[in-house]
């Protein structure tokens, strides 16, 4: 194991007392207390009682606690707050936090894992936080491929990947040129198809960033510099520990080639509303750098394009890329020219568009070996 | 899962191939050769789109168009401009149909222009 100690990773942590109401984030979780960052105090003893999240992670769960302990901001990495003291006479709560906490402190497995890695788009103009990412993932990570990170400098970078990949967690900077990170969060959680998104803001502006991004819809805000160690251990977590709601299909990837947008988008919503993750590519240019950075375990490939004929494509991958993948011709054309198409390409089979999305899922759910 | 995704898209994929084909119906009226091609571009994309929908009766009317068109760009007859404009002509009558109730997007009245 690449660290000793799992026991620091990042929540969202809700306080309630009997006058104020507090969001903001916490760490150094044990069965007993957690550190929460906040200018918020009141007397220690006060009780309160803390809401914990984390997407895909930890369900809200409420735990009754009172203040033990009070801490102002020190170094960068050591910002203040309160250490709040769980009331664990509930065996209920307990049980929950122990539940967690043997989670966070399990060794690493890599059976499910190794299917797909956990993938991470970060919004942020600066290249020292993409190159500690960078850093962080061969350090905390035993397997490289278990996180998979993906850049964007600014808003409208970010929202063209968004548009074309599914993402596990978007980490976004509040102070991004032109558009600031929380209008970006607000647009995630107003679309549709990326509302769902687990989203941590992060920004060295403090209580106004925190205020501004857990107002646009941000999960969870943390403090530039960031508690490197705690964060990754949290995407570690995501990484490694499905949610046991989360289905096999989740996990396998289907890269969508077409020149019609329109059929993307209705690809990619039947796709992912069973249950894939899908990318998008709509020219070569996109396609090339998907197949790269995606690594899909399905590729669908439309035949007639401006740019190109997908079973050129598909034959270009099999013969000079030494691509392995299932890959599947999707058109309107003839059935019978289709087959000789994809039999000339190697490809894996095609799919008539005539035949509708619903058989277009089922080759999917086949061809990958995913339960209806 | 179809049905969610029908009343998702059919309004975008009215509103597209409304487009197109009257795009479609104005070149070819014009007898603009140089646009016979992009019309049978189009039009094999709209078929696709039909298809992928689940536009059961919509999407052999498209391949239809598509086909005549074909025939347009390779002969430039008179004749078959005329086949072309009929079947046109009836497709924006369908997909007029699905606009007006798109609830009905299997309308078994539908013929297929001849």
């Amino acid at each position: 194991m690449a660290i000793a100690n799992w026991g620091r990773f990042i929540v969202r942590a809700e306080i309630h007392s009997s006058s104020d109401s507090v969001v903001s984030y916490g760490f150094d979780l044990t069965e007993s207390s957690i550190f929460v960052v906040t200018e918020w105090h009141a007397a220690i003893g006060t009780p309160v009682t803390v809401r914990l999240s984390f997407p895909k992670i930890l369900e809200p769960t409420d735990v009754p606690a009172r203040i033990g302990d009070i801490r102002v901001a020190g170094e960068p990495g050591e910002p203040g707050g309160i250490r709040l003291v769980f009331d664990t006479s509930s065996r209920d709560i307990r049980e929950k936090l122990v539940a967690l906490l043997e989670r966070v402190n399990a060794p690493i497995t890599t059976t499910a894992a190794e299917n797909r890695p956990c993938r991470v788009l970060i919004v942020d103009d600066s290249w020292l936080i993409r190159d500690m990412f960078t850093y962080g993932t061969a350090k905390f990570f035993e397997r490289p491929g278990a996180l998979a990170v993906d850049h964007a400098e600014d808003a409208e970078r970010a929202w063209g990947k968004l548009a074309r990949s599914t993402y596990d967690l978007v980490i976004i900077d509040y102070f991004l040129p032109t558009e600031d990170g929380a209008s970006l969060i607000a647009r995630l959680r107003s679309d549709e198809r990326l509302s769902h998104t687990p989203i941590v803001a992060i920004s060295v502006g403090g209580r106004d960033a925190r205020e501004a991004t857990l107002s646009a819809g941000a999960d969870v805000f943390v403090d530039k510099p960031l508690i490197f160690r705690d964060l990754f251990n949290t995407l570690r977590m995501l990484a490694e520990g499905p949610s046991p709601s989360r289905q096999a299909a989740e996990r396998k990837a289907i890269l969508v080639f077409d020149d019609s947008p329109f059929a993307l988008a209705l690809t990619r919503a039947a796709l992912e509303s069973a249950g894939f993750t899908v990318a998008i590519a709509g020219d070569l240019t996109s396609f090339e750098s998907q197949c790269a950075a995606f690594n899909p375990d399905l590729i669908l490939v439309d035949v007639q394009m401006p740019e190109a004929f997908g079973d050129d494509v598909a034959l270009t991958l099999r013969r000079w890329r030494g691509v392995e993948i299932p890959i599947l011709l999707v058109s309107s054309l003839d059935p019978n020219e289709l087959a000789r198409r994809a039999q000339r390409a190697q490809a894996s089979g095609y799919i008539c568009k005539g035949a509708g999305m619903s058989e277009l899922v089922r080759r999917c759910r086949e061809l990958l070996e995913v339960a209806p | 899962m179809m049905d969610d995704l029908l009343a998702k898209f059919l309004p975008q994929f009215v509103a597209h191939t409304r487009t197109r084909v009257a795009a479609a119906i104005g070149s070819t009226t014009q007898r603009d050769r140089a646009s016979f091609a992009k019309t049978v571009s189009e039009l094999h994309t709209v078929a696709g789109e039909a298809g992928l929908l689940g536009l059961t009766d919509v999407f052999p009317l498209v391949r239809d168009c598509e086909q005549k068109a074909k025939r347009l760009r390779d002969t430039g007859a008179e004749a078959d401009v005329e086949v072309l404009l009929a079947a046109l002509h009836h497709l924006a009558q369908v997909i007029e149909g699905l606009a007006a109730s798109p609830g009905r997007p299997h309308d078994d009245r539908v013929t297929t222009a001849r």
